[in-house]
C-alpha cells in the first residue's frame, strides 16, 4: 500500500472528527474549527477534505435523522476509524518526540 | 420565515452538478448554515456566502462523474474524427478554412470599425436630457434644417422655458478667432500657427461633461477673455505645469491677451473635438450682435431638467418663434413674420446622434461619421461573412459521397441519427475554431492597414472583458450555422443503400449548391458594382468643372501678422514672375473655410418679401482672377471706381433666387449695412461639398485676414514656393512661411467618399476571393465526380475543347444568372448612395457589362484549371481501375 500522507488541514478535520464523537458533521466540525482552532474555513474546503478521509479509510459515516433546519435532509456524521486513529496516534508521537527534543535556549528574534 | 430560504438557482445548480451521495450532505450542510449566516449577519450576505460556496464547488471531486466523463470522451472521440477527415481531404479542408478565415477577418475589421462609429458621445452621466437645438424650415418651397441659432437665444431660453436646466452656445466654424490663429504663450516671440479653435459658452463644458485636468468645469471659461486648452496642446505649450491664470497671445493681439481657465482632457469618441475653447462670456462681435435675432451663428445645447418631456419642451420653445423672432422679422416685414410661424419649428437632437448626422444635413461644421456608412458596411460584413457559411456547406455536401461509406458503417456498428449530427456539427465546429484563428492572426497583423484605410485608430479589444466569451459564442455560433445543413443532409443516408454503392454522389442537392453559388456570385457582382460606381463618383468629384480653378493656387497662412504691411506683401508677391494673381481674403471655396452667412432682400423690399439667405465673403480685386472665376455679366471690382465699396457681384443662383434677369445696377440689403449695388454676376462656383446644392453667394470688397491665396505662374511649382519663400523671409523673419495646395485640400473635403470607395474595393476583392475559392473546390469535385465520362467522351474522340466547355458551361450559367439577379439589386443600392450628392455621375449600363465580365473572367479563370487538367489527363489511368 502507498504510503498515506496528511495534509495539515485535513489532519486538523480528523482530529475534530475524533474530538466531536459522533457529533461530527459538516457545520458542526466548521464551527468547532472556527471557535477551538481559530480557523476560518468553506465548508467545501471541510467537504473536499472529509471525503479524502473517507476514500484513505480515516473515517466512516453514516446518516443520521432529519431535521427541519436543513430543508428536508439527513445529516452525515462521521467517525474515526481504528486506522484513523492509528494515523492520529502516530503524528502525536511524530509531534511530540519532535518537540521534546528542542533545546532549552533563548530563542532568535524573528 | 417564508421568504429567508437559500437561493433557489445556486441549489439547482448544485443538485444538477454534484454527484447524488455528495448532493444531501451538501445541501443540508449548507441550508443548515445558511439559517445561521441569515440569523447573524442578515439575509443578503447569507445569501451571496451560499452562492459564493456554491462556486467552491465546482470542482472535480464533487461534480457527477459518469455522464460528463462519458460525453467528454465523445466530444473527443468527435474531434479526433473531424481532424482525421481534415488531413484526409487537405485542399478542401484548407479551401473551407481560408474562406473561413477571410469571411471572419473582415467581419472582425468592419465590426470594430461599426462599434467605433457608434460609440459616439455615449459616455455621459445625463445621457437622455443632453440635446443640440435644431431648426427646421418645412415651407412648400423651402425645406432645410440646420443647427446654428441666433445669439440672444441663450439668454431667452435659460428665462423662459422651465424645462431647460442649462443651455450653452458653441461656434466650431471658422468665424473671428474661431478656427485657425497664430497662438503664443505670454512672454514668448514666436507665434505658431494653431488650430482647432471654438467659442463656448462657459456652461457649455458643464453641459457635455467635460473632464478637466486643470481648473473646472464651472469656473474655466467663467470668467471674460479665458481660454481652456487640450491636455495635448497643454503638455505641449507648458509641459509638468499647471498653466491656470497664464496668459496667451492670438494673432499677435497684445492687448486683448486670453487667461487660462483650465485643461481640459476631451475623450476621444465625442463630436466635441476643439484644442482651443475660447469663452463666449461678455463676447460681442459688433455692435448689436448679441441682440440680434438675424444672424445665426451659434450651436445651441440644452440640458433638460430631471424628468422633462422632449416633446413637450419642442412645443414650449414655439414661443421663442412667436415673441422674438417674429417681433424682428415683422419690424422687417409681415410676409417672413407669416411665413416663419407656419413653417419653422425647433427640434432637440439627441447628442449621441449629433457625430451619426452627416454634416450635410445640418450644416455644421464638426467631424462627423455616417449613417449610411455605417449600415452599408455593417450589410457588406454580413454578406462576406454569409459567403464563407455558403463555402462551407457547399464543400461540405458535394464531399458527400465520400463520407456516405463513413456514415453507412458508423450507422451499421450503431449510431444514432443524433450522433451523427452531433459528430458533424463537431466538424464544422472544429473548422471554424481553426478559421477563427487564422482570422485572428490576420487582422492583428493587417490592422495598421486598415485603419490607414479607415482613417482610424482601431486595435483589436483583446482585454475587454467582452472579447474572448464573445468570440467563443461567435465561433460556436458560425460553426452550429454552417454547420446544420451538412449534418442533416450527411446523416440521413440510408446505411444499406450507401453501402450496396447507390449512393446518390450529392446529385440531390445540387439544386441548392447552384443556389448558393448563384448567392456567392450576385453578392460579388453587386460589391464590384459599388465599387465601379464610387469609383467613378470619386472620379467625378475630383475632376467636375467647379466654376474656379483649384489647380496651381497655393494657399499662404498666417501674413495677417503683419497688419498694414499684409497689403505691401501682396504687391511684392505679385511682383514675382512666378506668381500670377494674389489675393487677400480667408474665404475661399473649400468646406472648412471661414463662412459669413447674411439674410438679403433686395433694397426697398425688405418689408414685403423674405429674405434671401447668401454668403457674404470679403475679397479684393484680384480675388477672382487668382481663384480662376468667371464673369458672366458685369465687372470685376475695381480701384477705378471709388463707389466700389458698396460694390457686389453675386452668383447665378443668387440672382435666380432674386428672380433679377437683369442684375446689374440691382440694389441689395442685408440688415447690417447699407445698400450694395450689383455690379457682376459670377458664373456658379462649388464652394461648398457637392452632396449640396450651390447656394447664393455674393463678393463684397474688404478681404483681410489669415489666408493669401497665390495663383501660379507656371508648373514649376519648387522653383516658385523657393521665390515666395525668399519674399516672405524678407517681410516675416520671425515667421516660418506655412502654406498648402488648394487641389490637396479640395481632395481632402472629399476624404469620406475615398475611403469609402477603398474600402468596396478591398472588401468585394476579398468576396471576390471568397467566391473563387468555393467554386474552385467545387469545380475540382464535378471534375472529379465526372472523371469517368470524360475518360470515356475522351476515348469516344471528344476534343479539349468540347470537354472543356462540357465541364464549364454550367458553372458559366450560374454566373450568368448571378448577373441577373446582382443588375438590379447594385443599382437600387447605389442609387441610394448617389442620392447623397446634389451632383453625381449617371449609372450607365457599362458599369454592369464591366462588372459581368469580371464576375464571368474571374470564374471562367478559377475553373478552368481543374477542366482542362480533365480534359488532357490519360484516360487510361482514370479507367484502369474498373
Amino acid at each position: 500500500m502507498k504510503e498515506q500522507t496528511l495534509g495539515e488541514f485535513e489532519e486538523l478535520v480528523l482530529l475534530m472528527v475524533a474530538a466531536l464523537h459522533d457529533e461530527a458533521y459538516g457545520v458542526s466540525i466548521l464551527e468547532h474549527l472556527e471557535r477551538e482552532a481559530g480557523r476560518k474555513a468553506n465548508i467545501s474546503a471541510i467537504h473536499v477534505a472529509l471525503k479524502r478521509l473517507e476514500q484513505k479509510g480515516l473515517v466512516v459515516s453514516r446518516y443520521g435523522g432529519i431535521t427541519g433546519d436543513r430543508g428536508g435532509r439527513r445529516k452525515k456524521f462521521y467517525v474515526v476509524t481504528a486506522f484513523g486513529k492509528k494515523a492520529l496516534d502516530q503524528q502525536y508521537t511524530v509531534r511530540t518526540s519532535l518537540y521534546k527534543q528542542i533545546p532549552d535556549i533563548s530563542f532568535a528574534k524573528g | 420565515m417564508s421568504k429567508v430560504s437559500p437561493p433557489k438557482y445556486a441549489e439547482k445548480l448544485l443538485e444538477w452538478v454534484l454527484h447524488d451521495e455528495l448532493a444531501e450532505e451538501v445541501l443540508g450542510d449548507l441550508e443548515e448554515q445558511f439559517y445561521a449566516h441569515a440569523d447573524r449577519k442578515g439575509l443578503r450576505r447569507a445569501k451571496r456566502n451560499y452562492w459564493y460556496q456554491t462556486w467552491n464547488y465546482l470542482r472535480p471531486f464533487a461534480l457527477k462523474p459518469t455522464k460528463l466523463t462519458n460525453h467528454f470522451s465523445m466530444y473527443r472521440h468527435y474531434f479526433k474524427l473531424s481532424w482525421r477527415a481534415l488531413k484526409r481531404q487537405r485542399l478542401y479542408s484548407s479551401i473551407k478554412i481560408g474562406g473561413f478565415a477571410l469571411g471572419i477577418a473582415a467581419t472582425i475589421f468592419i465590426a470594430l470599425f461599426i462599434q467605433e462609429e457608434v460609440s459616439y458621445d455615449q459616455h455621459y452621466k445625463d445621457q437622455d436630457r443632453i440635446f443640440r437645438m435644431i431648426n427646421v424650415v418645412d415651407a412648400p418651397d423651402e425645406k432645410s434644417k440646420w443647427s446654428h441659432l441666433q445669439a440672444p437665444i441663450k439668454a431667452v431660453l435659460d428665462s423662459d422655458i422651465p424645462q431647460i436646466e442649462q443651455s450653452a452656445r458653441f461656434i466650431a466654424f471658422n468665424w473671428y478667432n474661431a478656427g485657425d490663429n497664430q497662438f503664443r504663450p505670454q512672454g514668448t516671440t514666436q507665434s505658431v500657427y494653431e488650430k482647432g479653435f471654438a467659442y463656448a459658452d462657459p456652461e457649455l463644458l458643464e453641459i457635455l461633461e467635460v473632464p478637466f485636468i486643470y481648473g473646472n468645469a464651472t469656473t474655466a471659461l467663467a470668467q471674460p477673455n479665458s481660454i481652456v486648452l487640450s491636455k495635448e496642446k497643454a503638455d505641449s505649450y507648458f509641459p509638468n505645469q499647471d498653466p491656470v491664470g497664464l496668459q496667451v497671445i492670438l494673432n499677435e493681439e497684445e492687448d486683448n491677451a486670453y487667461t487660462i481657465g483650465g485643461v481640459m482632457d476631451i475623450v476621444a469618441n465625442t463630436h466635441l473635438q476643439a484644442d482651443f475653447l475660447l469663452t463666449l462670456k461678455g463676447k460681442e462681435f459688433w455692435p448689436g450682435e448679441q441682440t440680434s435675432w438675424d444672424s445665426w451663428n451659434y450651436s445651441t445645447y440644452v440640458k433638460l431638467v430631471p424628468g422633462a418631456d422632449r416633446q413637450q419642451v419642442e412645443q414650449n420653445l414655439l414661443a421663442i418663434r412667436d415673441t422674438h423672432m417674429a417681433a424682428t422679422l415683422s419690424d422687417n416685414g409681415g410676409e417672413s413674420a407669416f411665413d416663419l410661424q407656419a413653417h419653422f419649428r425647433f427640434l432637440l437632437q439627441p447628442v449621441n446622434e449629433i457625430y451619426l448626422t452627416p454634416a450635410e444635413e445640418l450644416h455644421d461644421s464638426l467631424l462627423h461619421g455616417d449613417r449610411k456608412t455605417v449600415w452599408l458596411f455593417g450589410c457588406v460584413a454580413l454578406f462576406i461573412l454569409l459567403l464563407a457559411c455558403v463555402n462551407f456547406i457547399n464543400l461540405s455536401t458535394a464531399k458527400s459521397a465520400m463520407r456516405a461509406k463513413e456514415v453507412g458503417m458508423l450507422k451499421v456498428v450503431g449510431s444514432f441519427r443524433s450522433d451523427l449530427i452531433r459528430q458533424f456539427l463537431a466538424e464544422s465546429v472544429l473548422f471554424c475554431v481553426i478559421a477563427f484563428g487564422f482570422a485572428l492572426a490576420l487582422v492583428a497583423l493587417l490592422m495598421p492597414y486598415f485603419n490607414i484605410l479607415t482613417g482610424k485608430t482601431l486595435e483589436l479589444p483583446w482585454l475587454d472583458f467582452w472579447f474572448l466569451p464573445g468570440f467563443g459564442v461567435l465561433i460556436l455560433l458560425v460553426g452550429v450555422i454552417s454547420g446544420i445543413y451538412p449534418a442533416f443532409y450527411l446523416s440521413a443516408f440510408r446505411p444499406a443503400e450507401v453501402l450496396k454503392g447507390t449512393v446518390t454522389k450529392g446529385k440531390k442537392s445540387s439544386r441548392l449548391r447552384s443556389g448558393l453559388v448563384v448567392f456567392q456570385f450576385a453578392t460579388t457582382i453587386v460589391l464590384i458594382i459599388c465599387t465601379v460606381i464610387t469609383y467613378r463618383q470619386m472620379d467625378f468629384i475630383l475632376n467636375k468643372k467647379l466654376g474656379f480653378e483649384k489647380d496651381r493656387v497655393v494657399l499662404l497662412y498666417g501674413s495677417n501678422t503683419l497688419e498694414e504691411g499684409q497689403q505691401a506683401l501682396k504687391d511684392e508677391l505679385k511682383r514675382l514672375s512666378h506668381v500670377e494673381q494674389a489675393t487677400i481674403s480667408e474665404f475661399i471655396p473649400i468646406t472648412g473655410a471661414t463662412r459669413d452667412q447674411n439674410g438679403f432682400w433686395l433694397a426697398g423690399r425688405r418689408e414685403l418679401d423674405k429674405s434671401v439667405g447668401a454668403q457674404k465673403w470679403r475679397v479684393d480685386e484680384d480675388y477672382l482672377q487668382t481663384m480662376g472665376m468667371k464673369l458672366v455679366q458685369g465687372r470685376n471690382f475695381s480701384e477705378a471706381f471709388a463707389s466700389d465699396s458698396s460694390a457686389v457681384i453675386i452668383n447665378e443662383a443668387m440672382a435666380r433666387e432674386f428672380g433679377l434677369d437683369d442684375p446689374l445696377g440691382a440694389k441689395i440689403v442685408n440688415s447690417f449695412e447699407p445698400a450694395y449695388h450689383v455690379i457682376g454676376v459670377v458664373e456658379d462656383f462649388h464652394f461648398e461639398s457637392m452632396k449640396g446644392e450651390i447656394r447664393p453667394l455674393c463678393l463684397v470688397l474688404g478681404g483681410e485676414g489669415i489666408l493669401m491665396p497665390l495663383r501660379l505662374a507656371g508648373s514649376d511649382v519648387a522653383s516658385a514656393m523657393h521665390a515666395v519663400e525668399h519674399v516672405w523671409d524678407q517681410f516675416l523673419p520671425n515667421q516660418a512661411i506655412r502654406y498648402r495646395f488648394m487641389d490637396q485640400e479640395y481632395a481632402h473635403m472629399y476624404d469620406m467618399v475615398q475611403r469609402t470607395s477603398r474600402v468596396f474595393t478591398v472588401f468585394s476583392v476579398l468576396a471576390i476571393i471568397v467566391a473563387c475559392l468555393g467554386l474552385f473546390a467545387l469545380s475540382a469535385f464535378m471534375v472529379e465526380q465526372r472523371s469517368k465520362e470524360v475518360s470515356i467522351r475522351k476515348v469516344l474522340g471528344a476534343s479539349l475543347m468540347q470537354i472543356f466547355g462540357l465541364l464549364t458551361f454550367n458553372f458559366l450559367r450560374l454566373v450568368v444568372l448571378s448577373l441577373v439577379v446582382a443588375i438590379p439589386l447594385g443599382w437600387y443600392l447605389m442609387r441610394e448612395w448617389l442620392d447623397t450628392f446634389v451632383y453625381r455621375v449617371t449609372i450607365t449600363w457599362d458599369v454592369y457589362v464591366l462588372a459581368g465580365l469580371i464576375a464571368l473572367a474571374v470564374a471562367l479563370i478559377t475553373i478552368s484549371g481543374e477542366s482542362l487538367k480533365a480534359g488532357v489527363d490519360n484516360p487510361a489511368k482514370r479507367l484502369r481501375s474498373e
